[in-house]
């Protein structure tokens, strides 16, 4: 349980990342326009080798963070854009999105819950769990899951970083390659 | 995304066909809503043909399964698969949600 809880992760606050280095990276901007999150983000997956689309979870996971920086960050507000910068490879995702909004505040209270959240599941306290598997804010309507954020710390293994202004988020995901034949 | 209702016995069963995501999983929400308003009981949803949910799809999920919860109704979610399973495990609620691999495993677990 101890060993269990001291390999939490959580997402961390950090300019000097070397997760925002753009280098090499590609680079589009959108406006924020809530109705082609799924479009925008199929522009970016495109890039991508097929072995590491897992199906669409590749997909599914950037579009999270697209979408938080369209409606939490930007609210939605078409003149104001995402700017997104990327590279993909057989053994990586690398994912950078920056919004114009005033940045994720609740982070470390999501940090709390999360680390809350992970506790109740070592226990399998599946009946208290019920208040913890969707982080709400005073913002939250009715089409915010509230776990996206959960699946993305899993998901991006090689770490989830904001910089210090809390509206850009740098992302990477490692891989195994896969041997080919015998 | 479309939805269909089907009857076995007292049991209620959703196909879902299509993408869960932002766009449509509200629609899945009202159903249920509209369901319970009915007097439905047991419900089953099968998701043999979702190929894709997002943290929408899974909000709407976790929000049927804590009201009906709380009512003390029955649901069961079935055919989970391929991508679908892994956003689930990746938000680590396999355990909480209540699943089996068939609609005819729901349907001897709604008997039980």
């Amino acid at each position: 349980m101890e060993n269990y809880l001291n390999q939490i992760k959580q997402i961390v606050v950090e300019d000097n990342s070397a997760l925002f280095d753009t280098t090499n990276m590609f680079y589009k901007e959108f406006p924020s326009d809530y109705r082609q999150i799924r479009y925008f983000t199929l522009l970016i997956v495109q890039s991508a080798p097929l072995e590491i689309k897992e199906i669409n979870l590749l997909e599914q996971q950037i579009s999270e963070i697209i979408k938080n920086a369209v409606k939490h960050g930007n609210k939605c507000r078409p003149e104001k854009k995402v700017r997104v910068w990327y590279s993909f490879s057989p053994t990586h995702a690398h994912l950078i999105v920056q919004d114009e909004g005033d940045g994720f505040k609740d982070l470390e209270k999501w940090n709390d819950f999360n680390r809350k959240r992970l506790e109740l599941l070592a226990e399998q306290k599946y009946d208290e769990l019920t208040d913890f598997v969707s982080f709400r804010t005073a913002k939250s309507d009715d089409n915010d899951g509230g776990n996206a954020l959960f699946a993305a710390l899993e998901y991006w293994n090689g770490g989830v970083v904001y910089n210090n202004k809390r509206n850009g988020v740098a992302v990477l995901k490692k891989f195994q390659q896969k041997r080919h034949g015998g | 995304m479309e939805l269909k209702i089907r009857k076995n016995g007292n049991n209620y069963i959703i196909d879902v066909n299509g993408e869960m995501d932002l766009y449509n999983s509200y629609k899945l929400k009202e159903l249920v809503m509209k369901m319970l308003e009915k007097k439905v009981e047991k419900f089953i949803i099968n998701l043999e043909n979702v190929d894709y949910i997002d943290s929408s799809g899974i909000g709407a999920l976790i929000y049927i399964c804590s009201t009906i919860k709380k009512m003390n109704f029955r649901l069961i979610i079935t055919n989970i698969h391929g991508s679908v399973k892994k956003v689930i495990e990746l938000t680590k609620l396999m355990g909480y949600f209540p699943i089996t691999n068939s609609i005819d495993e729901a349907i001897l677990q709604m008997e039980e």
